[in-house]
């Protein structure tokens, strides 16, 4: 808000040299021969070289396309697509949230892609099932898979230790997870068992919606016409949300989303419930165990995937076409490999997952990978590809905070965030 | 006026006359047609492209934009989260507009004196404005953590509970007020130091001599000299407040339970998070005609206490 006006001035300035820039390179085509195209991507350090790396050894491959990378911040990046739409000048290639997938499938400059992910040598069975089930909205497959992450226990060893609790184990059940929350809890020394994001973002919901599929239940019909979370495996998996941080107070509820990796390594948090990007950013000893079942479940272990998307906007058929050239080769197992061999991002195809060599590299060079590179086999299910999920989402946010903090009981924040979304899809 | 005040004794051929003013005007026109360019294309056809858009179905991502007419217009006065949004501005306003003048005033009071090192002072007060709103917010949200927070340890220090700050529905919106008022001090001590050295000492002086004590002189002379440095501050802050949106973005994201969600939070989740861009646009034109009226009243009112030291 504070300098305003010199901030709008700066980002006028910005836009205007985006455009200039955009009118350079854009559409610019066969100059020197070759056909260039250009992707937007947020990649930076460690994965930002990998990626530039990759893309040179592409271009000093090719006589024909030449490749442009544009960095972009990835949670600004539909902002920036819609515009650059708008104006008539997307980007070839754009790297897109998997949440958005259903209304990026709205956008008609999106090229369909299914001729190219049904060619043999591409092999797309070989992608894992969760990142082609977001890369498709009603049969239209409007991107190939940029990322694939998953959701485990990452926990502080010495507070194990300290506290005379036995490490997660796969054997363990939430009731076993709360218990060792419980343990791990001390007021006098202020700390937690447990962090929960708790900004009432998607953040917040996906981890609750992986424990929904434990408990065997869904987020919506089989329809997509009206909520099912409203359940009694609905009602398991908010209680034991309800029980942990408000019975027990063994939860550090995480309101702004951004301190519990500073507490976590301050020894203050005793486990998390994230993905493999935070491995990097941990200075203390660390395990990392996958999710616990509900006991008396059928669903057994499971987890949820946010895998994202490489998406091909139309500026003409011979951009269209480099751009799936591209693509294909980026997104080929040697590539694939090499990417994750360098960043540690979990590898997109199951043929580079399965090859324990791989696997035991990573997992040197980042200890714990090897267990989220397993766990990607527990992500059986994907959330709904419906329009309407931004809408959903933000309901079943405030629920889940609603009952961390106290101040909605499990049965009303089900509810009222079931009302929410039948009325969110009946207007869709 | 210059060309009034310039114009010779005995006037001259009358084309001769309007050739030059109209060289006189194509050259002013050159001046300032950068700057009206650059308003005219990223300020205002912005703002008349949302005009449309308001009377406009719009989710940013498909290219037929139905005109609907004032539905969504309409569909404001039921909109829950937007009353919400619009009780939470008021309170943030009121809170925010006065607090910030009253410790900028204080502030520059204390700072409008000749001692040793005042510019080093000076610039202390005005170090606010300087730093980033997100440094501003990430120091906020640990001076505020409820576990291990420096505020929480001073209240306890002296028997106060924990206090949940922006975890809590109840406290996050006044977290936030303080953040600001704190953000934004520098400005107002700014204001209020120019506005205090342009009092006339001699004004001052002769009150002394009638034998007015300090505090006197400063609420019968110095304060009624500054209203018109009051009055645009007080527009100023408020257009602000009405405004708020990065210090919310960066910490609370509206929450917890939408108790910061503020008007153009809201209008920005709207429009960007679940691409409802024509309703965000409605949502925007009313903040917009609620400004102008708020700052029409204030002007109304402002008029009858401000004194001009002319």
């Amino acid at each position: 808000m504070r300098m305003k006006r010199s901030r709008r001035v700066a980002v006028a300035a910005s836009v205007a040299l985006a455009v200039l820039g955009l009118a350079g390179c854009g559409s610019g085509g066969s100059s020197s021969g070759k056909t260039d195209i250009t992707i937007w991507e947020g990649y930076t350090d460690v994965e930002g070289n990998a990626f530039h790396q990759l893309v040179n050894d592409f271009n000093s491959s090719q006589k024909k396309i030449h490749v442009s990378v544009l960095e972009t911040n990835n949670d600004y990046a539909l902002q920036k697509v819609l515009t650059a739409v708008r104006g008539g000048t997307p980007p070839d290639i754009a790297y897109l949230y998997g949440s958005w997938a259903p209304n990026v499938a709205k956008i008609p400059s999106v090229v369909d892609l299914s001729s190219v992910v049904n060619k043999p040598s591409v092999n797309w069975q070989d992608f894992y099932p969760g990142e082609r089930a977001v890369t498709t909205v009603n049969g239209k497959v409007i991107g190939m898979p940029a990322l694939v992450d998953n959701l485990a226990i990452v926990y502080n060893k010495s507070l194990f230790d300290k506290a005379g609790v036995a490490p997660p184990s796969p054997s363990w059940t939430w009731d076993n997870f709360r218990a060792a929350a419980k343990k791990l809890t001390d007021p006098a020394t202020k700390q937690y068992g447990w962090s929960y994001a708790a900004d009432a973002s998607e953040d917040t919901v996906w981890r609750w919606e992986a424990m929904l599929w434990e408990a065997g239940g869904q987020i919506l019909n089989p329809s997509n016409t009206k909520a099912a979370f409203n359940s009694p495996q609905g009602l398991q998996a908010m209680t034991m949300l309800h029980d942990m941080a408000v019975v027990d107070k063994s939860v550090y509820v995480d309101t702004t989303n951004s301190k519990y990796m500073d507490l976590f390594n301050s020894n203050k948090i005793g486990m998390l419930v994230t993905g493999p990007w935070d491995l990097s950013s941990i200075h203390v000893p660390y395990g990392v165990q996958i999710m616990p079942t509900f006991a008396g479940s059928s669903a057994g272990h499971q987890s949820i995937s946010g895998p994202d998307n490489w998406v091909v906007f139309n500026n003409g058929d011979t951009q269209t076409k480099a751009a799936e050239t591209f693509l294909t080769w980026l997104t080929a197992p040697a590539q694939v490999k090499t990417f994750s061999l360098a960043t540690g991002d979990l590898p997109t195809r199951a043929s580079v997952g399965n090859d324990p060599a791989v696997v035991d590299q990573m997992n040197k060079k980042l200890p714990g990978l090897k267990t989220f590179i397993e766990n990607l086999k527990n992500v059986k299910q994907a959330r709904p590809q419906v329009t309407s999920y931004p809408q959903i989402s933000q309901a079943l946010g405030n629920s889940i905070v609603g009952v961390l903090l106290g101040k909605m009981s499990p049965q009303q924040a089900l509810s009222q965030s079931a009302a929410a979304t039948n009325q969110a899809l009946a207007s869709q | 006026m210059a060309t009034a005040t310039a114009a010779p004794p005995a006037p001259p051929r009358p084309g001769i006359l309007r050739r030059a003013s109209r060289s006189e005007h194509a050259v002013g026109w050159a001046f300032v047609s950068p700057a009206v360019l650059i308003i005219g294309i990223f300020g205002l056809l912005p703002i008349l492209w949302s005009l449309l858009l308001s009377f406009q179905k719009s989710d940013l991502l498909t290219p037929q934009t139905p005109w609907v007419g004032l539905q969504n217009y309409k569909q404001i006065p039921g909109d829950a989260t937007f009353r919400l949004a619009i009780e939470h501005t008021i309170i943030y306003t009121a809170l925010f507009v006065p607090c910030t003048m009253v410790v900028g005033l204080v502030i520059a009071a204390a700072l409008n004196r000749k001692v040793r090192g005042i510019s080093i002072y000076r610039t202390a007060a005005y170090v606010t404005m300087a730093v980033s709103t997100i440094n501003e917010a990430l120091v906020f949200m640990w001076l505020f953590e409820p576990s291990f927070g420096v505020v929480n340890a001073g209240l306890q220090a002296v028997g106060i509970p924990q206090q949940q700050w922006l975890s809590d529905p109840n406290e996050a919106l006044y977290v936030i007020v303080a953040m600001t008022v704190w953000g934004w001090t520098g400005f107002a001590v700014v204001i209020y130091l120019a506005a205090l050295q342009g009092v006339p000492q001699d004004l001052q002086d002769a009150a002394a001599i009638d034998g007015a004590k300090r505090f006197t002189i400063f609420r019968t002379i110095t304060f009624p000299l500054l209203s018109p440095a009051t009055l645009f501050l007080a527009v100023w802050l408020s257009i602000n407040a009405l405004q708020l949106f990065d210090e919310v973005y960066l910490t609370t994201r509206g929450g917890p339970l939408y108790s910061t969600t503020v008007i153009v939070y809201y209008l920005y989740d709207q429009a960007f998070q679940q691409f409802n861009a024509g309703y965000a646009a409605a949502l925007a034109y009313v903040l917009f005609m609620v400004i102008v009226v708020i700052t029409f009243i204030q002007f109304r009112i402002g008029n009858r206490f401000v004194h001009y030291n002319r």
